[in-house]
């Protein structure tokens, strides 16, 4: 591109920003926001449970687990974020995973089994170990 | 019966005079049920105010010129019909995310750059000689790339997408489209060309998948899924062992 110089200048043109709310513009816009959020409380409850962890490495005497209604409350909502951002995310595997002759649902479908099924055995261990 | 009328807001943009865009009303006649919004356009440019300066060309949804935001969506303004709008006014503004030149266009260099950066072209390692026959393909080859192909660089999804209007050093939607095209393109040996622009900082890994460009997009292509796609294909060269040989 050519300098611009005092005899020919470039146009002028007007650079628009975008405005704060552009993510309450529209509801798809919107339900992404929500999707990256959710792994912000993620993080924060990821991050308390390697603490927890921390504390329970000199065995069951003297642990407590927290009980409060707050941590409860707060864990129900990160549940929900979880459950969101995971169906999001599996939703998207038919649009990313491009398999030769298996059709996208085939796709999405077996990932949402993955999941339960990973599921089911994470929660066979942790009540096996908690008995 | 009294004439059905619609009133159509259109941004006005004066670089020798105005600081900022501002929009202008206009109250013209719906004719037809077959009007588009280019043709309200095209009505005020020659009966009400001729200094009105858009882009179009073929008015059939082919050339991609006429691409606009109508009523913050962003649209080919030759497939947007006035009788999906009215009783409603119409607002017509130029797309998002690209600075505006005069009124309703939009300076479109920076999507050029991008465009030519991705080498929008068949590579060959070795260019045989014209007598040497064509390249041939099967139907399923084809079928490979085609979706791809179908891009008529309206640059809507640009317009659509959040990530580019934060961040203009983004590669984008339809570029990256169009290099998936070339890299599935069973004649094509040039993906380790349009790697490093397609798989730096800047390129599939700024995106985020918002997924508005694939809704908006007027030709059925699918820019999210090619960004998308290109990521997996992008981490299988690099973790897979000869992933990234020579093909």
């Amino acid at each position: 591109m050519k300098a611009a110089d005092s005899t020919h200048p470039l146009p002028r043109v007007y650079k628009p920003e975008m405005q704060r709310g552009w993510w309450l513009r529209q509801r798809h816009y919107f339900l992404y926001i929500i999707r990256e959020f959710t792994a912000l409380p993620m993080a924060l409850w990821l991050l308390w449970l390697l603490y927890e962890i921390q504390r329970a490495s000199n065995g069951p005497k003297g642990y407590y687990p927290p009980s409060s209604a707050a941590f409860i409350a707060f864990s129900i909502i990160v549940l929900a974020f979880a459950l969101y951002h995971s169906y999001t995310f599996l939703s998207l595997a038919g649009v990313i995973i491009h398999i030769k002759g298996v059709q996208s649902w085939l796709i999405v479908l077996s990932q949402f089994a993955a999941w339960l099924v990973a599921s089911a055995v994470i929660a066979a261990v942790l009540i096996g170990f908690a008995r | 019966m009294a004439e059905k009328r619609i009133t159509v807001r259109a941004t006005r943009f004066d670089p020798a005079k105005d600081k900022a865009p501002r929009l202008q009303s206009y109250d013209i006649p719906f004719a037809d049920e077959s009007m588009v919004v280019l043709d309200a356009l095209n009505h005020i440019k020659a009966h009400v105010d001729g200094s009105l300066s858009y882009r179009w060309s073929c008015r059939m949804g082919i050339c991609g010129s006429c691409g606009m935001m109508v009523n913050g969506v962003p649209k080919l303004t030759c497939n947007a019909f006035l009788r999906d709008y009215w009783p409603r006014s119409i607002t017509v503004e130029p797309l998002n995310n690209f600075p505006i030149v005069r009124d309703l266009v939009i300076d479109m260099e920076d999507f050029m750059h991008k465009l030519k950066s991705i080498k929008p072209w068949i590579i060959r390692k070795q260019e045989y000689p014209l007598g040497a026959g064509e390249h041939r393909q099967t139907m399923d080859q084809i079928d490979e790339f085609r979706q791809f192909s179908e891009c008529i660089n309206c640059m809507l999804c640009y317009a659509a997408c959040p990530v580019y209007g934060l961040n203009n050093e983004f590669l984008g939607p339809a570029a990256t489209a169009l290099a998936r095209r070339y890299n599935l393109d069973s004649r094509d040996q040039g993906i380790k060309e349009r790697l490093p622009v397609l798989a730096n900082s800047e390129g599939v890994w700024e995106c985020s998948f918002v997924g508005e460009c694939s809704v908006v997009c007027p030709k059925g292509v699918d820019p999210a899924k090619a960004i998308q796609q290109t990521k997996l294909d992008t981490t299988m060269r690099f973790v897979l062992p000869y992933g990234n040989r020579e093909d």
